[in-house]
């Protein structure tokens, strides 16, 4: 009799266990799918924040999934008409004021975007949600007055990834990743990525404003601002060429 | 004591042959450890010289956190005037300011990383003597606006004389620096590690490229020599002012600091064997001597010498021979010491592709500093003196009558 009810016990407590990493991976698809399209475009505003000096750039960004993402710098007018394009694994870079397109070198990809707290390596990794993770749903908890499911991920073993954990706060209405830790292999919290002041971009609700906040230098951190959004907008893989990417604009 | 010392000087030479063969032992033990010691030192003092006269200097000044970060955004405005005030410094022989970045070069296909450095070309000449390691085109100007590459980065780019590069990098605060420069001058670097990633601009075009004017990011200071380097340091430290840090070639290479101490530890063992060695060797010869001489000492204390007077004959014969020994090793160590010196060994195979590869070129070199000869003496001339003591107690025990009949 003992016996068997511990058997209960254990079923139970195991089909639990079945049914939230379910729920939390059908949580982050839902998330993930809000902030992906199968094409996107962007206009941001990024500002970039050290504790003695601040920087603000104008963008455009354009995107097709998976593979190919490029960016126009509209401002400031040193930068402008500078663009990055992301092909696969590749960094390549147009230089209007020299008339040059070079290529990111393998050794230059941790080198920061920019001057931003991204990586050119940030830019080009590909790393999904959904697919790289197994996930874990730690429960719910409020995040800046907003209910939100927290997630833990941790990466698979095969997926390239440098975190060791990840936690996501995602709200329990309208599935908006609110907040992103990512940790070491030491448990130390090195970056967290906010988003707030959600916006309606076409059919969809989302925060336009994010921060990219390094926990190791204080005073740092990197402002996106999303002026304009859309998504699924018609383009295909010719418009990511080395071509295009001088004609731009 | 006139007699005394007229009296050692003649049983000296009273047997020539033993007295030769305990000289030329002193002599070859302070010869030996004069070579080992100076080319111990002469390495190290070639080491500190080739990393602070190249390139670093003995002290430099940075803003606040540069020298961890290496970041262009740590750059500091240093007027001229304060730069004339560093250099009124008696010490301080050269103040070379810099502009350092790491940035992207490219001709054609081919892109590299490297280091490039915003220089005044008079002030880095005088120092480094940069202007003697062009090996095609010519040096930069004031306000140039070309760019000096190193052989194996020109070589990786295609790139000659009146060709022009693309150099794409993050100026400060995060602009970007790119611009199309025409290569004026190849520079050829003994080392390899320099040769594949230097390249120069002047210092007022590298401040415009990076959007960065007045600013460097280092100042180099040589000096008249190293035991000024804390005096001087806490000087430049008052001057140089807030936001600022002053480090001395010790703190920024603590690698080179501390192979040189591991190294001269084992110098320091190797010699402690070479002195036991000599040590027993002239301890031989005197014991040798003594025990020849012991009948010779029976007779004088028979006849009523006293021991004391023929103790201190005794000993100043042993500190004349350490004397004479000590006195002909500095004389013929000195002119092949200097011949060393200025004609460093060179050397070849696996040894020198080590050394290469350390950014040093493949020479033994020999140090003069005074007080290795000093020390060497100094040491082996109190060996012979502790070896005299072995007469000493050998008198003061002799009995004349066992010592007559020996």
């Amino acid at each position: 009799m003992k016996r068997e009810s511990l058997h209960i016990i254990v079923l139970m407590v195991f089909s639990c266990s079945i049914s939230s990493a379910q729920d939390a991976l059908e949580i982050i698809r839902k998330a993930d799918e809000l902030m992906r399209g199968k094409s996107s475009y962007a206009q941001i505003t990024m500002t970039i924040v050290k504790p003695e000096w601040q920087r603000k750039m104008t963008m455009k960004a354009w995107s097709l999934e998976p593979d190919y993402s490029m960016i126009y710098v509209l401002a400031p007018a040193r930068d402008k008409g500078t663009v990055t394009l992301k092909r696969g694994n590749e960094v390549w870079n147009w230089l209007p004021s020299v008339q040059k397109v070079i290529k990111i070198p393998p050794s230059m990809m941790l080198q920061s975007w920019m001057g931003s707290d991204f990586t050119n390596d940030d830019l080009v990794r590909a790393s999904s949600i959904v697919t790289d993770y197994t996930h874990t749903l730690l429960g719910s908890e409020a995040y800046e007055g907003v209910e939100c499911y927290k997630i833990q991920l941790i990466p698979k073993p095969e997926a390239g990834v440098v975190w060791a954990k990840v936690v996501v706060w995602i709200s329990i209405k309208g599935f908006l990743e609110l907040k992103t830790d990512y940790f070491d292999e030491d448990g130390k919290s090195v970056k967290s990525f906010v988003g707030s002041k959600v916006k309606s971009f076409g059919d969809r609700q989302l925060p336009a404003h994010w921060e990219m906040i390094p926990n190791d230098s204080p005073g740092n951190k990197t402002i996106l601002e999303y002026d304009d959004l859309k998504f699924n907008i018609s383009m295909n893989e010719d418009y990511f060429s080395l071509q295009n990417m001088k004609r731009v604009h | 004591m006139n007699l005394f010392l007229h009296l050692a000087w003649r049983n000296l030479w009273r047997n020539k042959r033993r007295t030769l063969i305990s000289t030329s032992s002193v002599f070859f033990a302070v010869l030996l450890a004069l070579i080992m010691r100076s080319m111990q030192n002469g390495s190290y003092d070639y080491m500190i010289q080739s990393s602070v006269g190249l390139y670093l200097g003995y002290i430099q000044i940075h803003g606040e956190g540069y020298w961890d970060k290496r970041s262009i955004d740590q750059s500091i405005v240093v007027e001229a005037e304060k730069l004339q005030s560093f250099a009124s410094n008696p010490q301080v022989t050269h103040v070379v300011p810099r502009l350092e970045s790491f940035v992207l070069l490219s001709k054609g296909v081919s892109t590299k990383v490297a280091q490039v450095i915003g220089i005044d070309p008079p002030r880095e000449d005088a120092m480094t003597g940069l202007a003697h390691r062009i090996h095609a085109g010519r040096f930069l100007q004031k306000n140039d606006t070309g760019i000096l590459l190193g052989t194996g980065l020109a070589k990786f780019l295609n790139a000659h004389c009146g060709d022009s590069v693309v150099i794409y990098g993050q100026g400060f605060h995060g602009v970007t620096a790119a611009a199309n420069v025409p290569v004026v001058g190849i520079l050829k670097f003994p080392l390899p590690d320099l040769d594949n990633t230097m390249s120069y601009l002047s210092l007022e075009y590298a401040q415009w490229l990076f959007d960065a004017p007045g600013r460097v990011t280092s100042v180099a200071l040589m000096i008249s020599s190293q035991a000024q380097l804390a005096n001087v340091r806490s000087q430049i430290e008052r001057m140089a002012g807030e936001k600022t840090e002053v480090m001395t070639w010790q703190e920024m290479m603590p690698e080179l600091v501390q192979s040189i101490q591991a190294d001269s530890a084992g110098g320091i063992l190797m010699l402690l064997i070479l002195y036991i060695v000599i040590g027993f060797g002239i301890f031989g010869t005197i014991m040798m001597m003594t025990n020849e001489r012991s009948r010779e000492f029976g007779v004088l204390i028979s006849i009523g010498m006293k021991r004391w007077k023929l103790i201190t004959v005794t000993v100043m014969e042993t500190i004349m021979i350490s004397l004479l020994g000590a006195g002909v090793g500095m004389v013929v160590g000195i002119p092949v010491l200097w011949y060393l010196y200025l004609h460093p060994i060179p050397l070849t195979g696996d040894a020198a592709a080590a050394m290469v590869a350390y950014g040093l070129e493949p020479i033994i070199p020999f140090s003069m500093a005074p007080g290795i000869f000093i020390a060497q003496t100094v040491i082996v001339f109190s060996l012979a003196v502790v070896c005299a003591m072995y007469p000493l107690l050998v008198i003061r025990k002799l009995k004349p009558v066992a010592a007559l009949r020996s």
